[in-house]
């Protein structure tokens, strides 16, 4: 063994970590009982490893509506904590009333509404091209898309969305996806686009996170950037990757946020953040100042905190509230805005200046039906969409510039969300569960919203 | 046996079974790790080769020999899993960041490092490096567990170290102080 060797050696063991936990002999029992036979597994306790653990009743990565699954429960009660907030809000989506100018109730089938807002009937797909039927400011489909979500992006003059199994850019004229590149999200965070490169998280696991850049046109995989984290990655993260306006990619890694310059591919600056691993990550459109969040699971807290860039990433702010999830942070001129709740019953609030203590006359519930609702900044307004109704707000001031109600399907879910801009029109992801249409809508919003 | 909870029978656990997995799980998972640079599939990787011993396990404590044999049923079992390209990883194009040693991200850094470095070398390449220079089996022991010959376990262990030679970094990582 020569010098080389013996360096080599003596690096792997003093690199090489811990195991977080030890192989016991009850984990090798159940796996012997599962070779045994089938129908005997059950009865043993699961191992611990990831590989073979039963599935945890938990929320899919991109919301209920991707993999429902489970009814919520009927009634919580979002508190703030430190704030002294309250909000209540039912799970149970309340139909809207029919709206003006719906289909003829007397020729629909006849059907009932769920608490999941699943229909129980049928009606006929609706075809690309026409006005949806009560739909707000004008909806119209231009694409029949099975798109996740809260993913839809608008950059570069096109759209991007995952549908599941790919990343795809749809053409913002003809309502076509005209590029799709394999690919399967690990965690709730939409794609992020950045100059002529849209971002995505492709790997959220074994303390590390790897972000993959592709071609805003060709979605050809140009780089590869692989974010190392501290402690534990949340469980719980939603929106993870961020774009700030110096040009760089904001990463929540655990117990840190990580400034990576897409460039290069380097960390440039780590913010730690010692409150638990981050949930979701925003950048202040002016730079300088990051918003995030942490949920702990066992306090159901979600805990929102200011960091301030040009002191060292100095903690300027916090505040908690009580809440069973959350984060999908945006951040605009005047605070930022985020989700609490799951797509079961969702919210979306707005802490002026960060402050989630006066966030209280701003908190919307928009969610229902299990879909995922994420606000958007597009064309200097503020987007909230859900099964509710469509909104335009003013991103300075949290004030409403225009709504619209979003119409129950004789009873079924509707859902509009994640309003973007492309080549200044403006589009949102519409899905509506009783004729089982999926796609992309045009939109026509007021001249108050684009003001 | 009876499982006291669930009343359905199991298997036998032999003598010193118990013993050998809670005294040599540790090692084995962090070879694992070094194999697979995921935690999660390095128990899969462990659990798999104890459980192919646990029925043996009699004969093998005999012969003076489970960890021998443990270990070979890994490196197989990884060498197989990586044939079906089980783990569909990413190759990255540079390691990640080398930041100061010293301070609380140097050990994360070196971690990543490491496991990018080790990302590059071809499966058998890896599985030497490990065998031999982490989990300190001779080359005729790790030639057992490739099932190879010694002179194929020092072709191997010669081109992973030329290899790693040209990782740019890991030659600061060989000799810098971080540590786990």
């Amino acid at each position: 063994v020569n010098t080389e060797e013996q360096q080599l050696t003596e690096m792997l063991h003093r690199v090489t970590p811990e195991p977080p936990r030890r192989v016991t002999v009850e984990d090798i029992a159940y796996r012997l009982a599962n070779q045994a036979g089938p129908g005997r597994q059950t009865h043993y306790r699961p191992p611990r490893s990831r590989r073979n653990r039963e599935p945890r009743l938990r929320r899919p990565r991109w919301g209920w509506a991707a993999a429902p699954v489970l009814a919520a429960a009927s009634v919580f009660v979002v508190a703030g904590a430190s704030a002294g907030i309250a909000v209540l809000a039912t799970s149970h989506h309340t139909p809207s009333p029919p709206s003006q100018g719906a289909q003829d109730t007397t020729s629909a089938p006849p059907v009932s509404s769920s608490p999941t807002g699943a229909p129980t009937g049928t009606a006929p797909v609706l075809p690309v091209g026409a006005v949806i039927p009560g739909g707000p400011w004008g909806a119209r489909l231009i694409g029949h898309h099975s798109l996740l979500p809260g993913s839809l992006t608008g950059g570069d003059g096109s759209l991007y969305g995952f549908t599941g199994q790919d990343l795809v850019r749809i053409d913002p004229g003809s309502g076509a996806i005209v590029q799709s590149v394999p690919f399967s999200s690990p965690v709730t965070s939409p794609p992020v686009v950045l100059g002529s490169t849209v971002w995505v998280v492709s790997s959220y696991s074994d303390a590390r996170a790897v972000l993959l850049g592709f071609d805003a046109q060709t979605l050809t995989q140009v780089r590869s950037v692989t974010v190392p984290a501290v402690g534990q990655l949340s469980t719980a993260a939603q929106g993870v990757l961020a774009a700030g306006p110096d040009g760089n990619l904001y990463v929540a890694a655990g117990d840190l946020v990580a400034v990576v310059n897409p460039a290069n591919g380097l960390v440039v600056q780590r913010v730690q953040q010692p409150g638990g691993p981050v949930s979701s990550v925003a950048v202040a459109p002016v730079g300088g100042t990051i918003y995030v969040t942490a949920f702990n699971e066992s306090s159901q807290t979600l805990q929102l905190m200011t960091y301030s860039l040009t002191e060292g990433g100095v903690e300027t702010g916090s505040s908690t509230v009580r809440s069973g999830g959350g984060g999908n942070l945006v951040a605009t001129s005047g605070g930022v805005w985020g989700t609490l709740g799951s797509g079961m019953s969702e919210s979306v609030w707005f802490a002026p200046g960060g402050d989630l203590s006066s966030a209280s006359p701003y908190v919307r519930e928009v969610g229902g039906g299990g879909y995922l609702t994420l606000p958007t900044l597009a064309n200097d307004a503020l987007w909230i969409g859900g099964t509710r109704a469509l909104t335009c707000a003013n991103p300075a001031t949290g004030s409403v510039l225009a709504s619209a109600a979003i119409p129950a399907d004789h009873g079924a879910t509707q859902y509009f969300g994640s309003v973007v801009y492309a080549d200044g029109n403006a589009y949102s992801y519409y899905s509506d569960n009783l004729s089982q249409t999926q796609g992309l809508a045009e939109l026509t919003p007021p001249a108050a919203c684009t003001r | 046996l009876v499982d006291t909870l669930t009343g359905v029978d199991r298997p036998a656990e032999p003598d010193g079974f118990r013993a050998f997995v809670e005294a040599r799980s540790p090692a084995l998972l962090r070879s694992g790790w070094l194999l697979t640079g995921d935690w999660a599939i390095a128990e899969d990787l462990v659990q798999t080769a104890l459980a192919a011993a646990w029925p043996r396990w009699d004969s093998l404590r005999r012969q003076d020999a489970p960890e021998v044999y443990v270990r070979k049923i890994m490196i197989n079992t990884y060498l197989r899993w990586r044939q079906r390209r089980w783990n569909g990883e990413i190759a990255t194009g540079r390691l990640p960041e080398m930041a100061a040693y010293g301070d609380v991200f140097a050990q994360i850094d070196a971690r990543q490092a490491l496991l990018a470095a080790l990302d590059r070398l071809p499966a058998r390449q890896r599985a030497v490096v490990v065998l031999r220079y982490f989990a300190d089996q001779t080359e005729s022991q790790t030639a057992a567990a490739m099932g190879c010959s010694v002179g194929a376990v020092k072709s191997h262990a010669a081109k992973a170290l030329a290899r790693l030679r040209d990782v740019p970094g890991l030659a600061e990582l060989m000799t810098g102080g971080v540590t786990s």
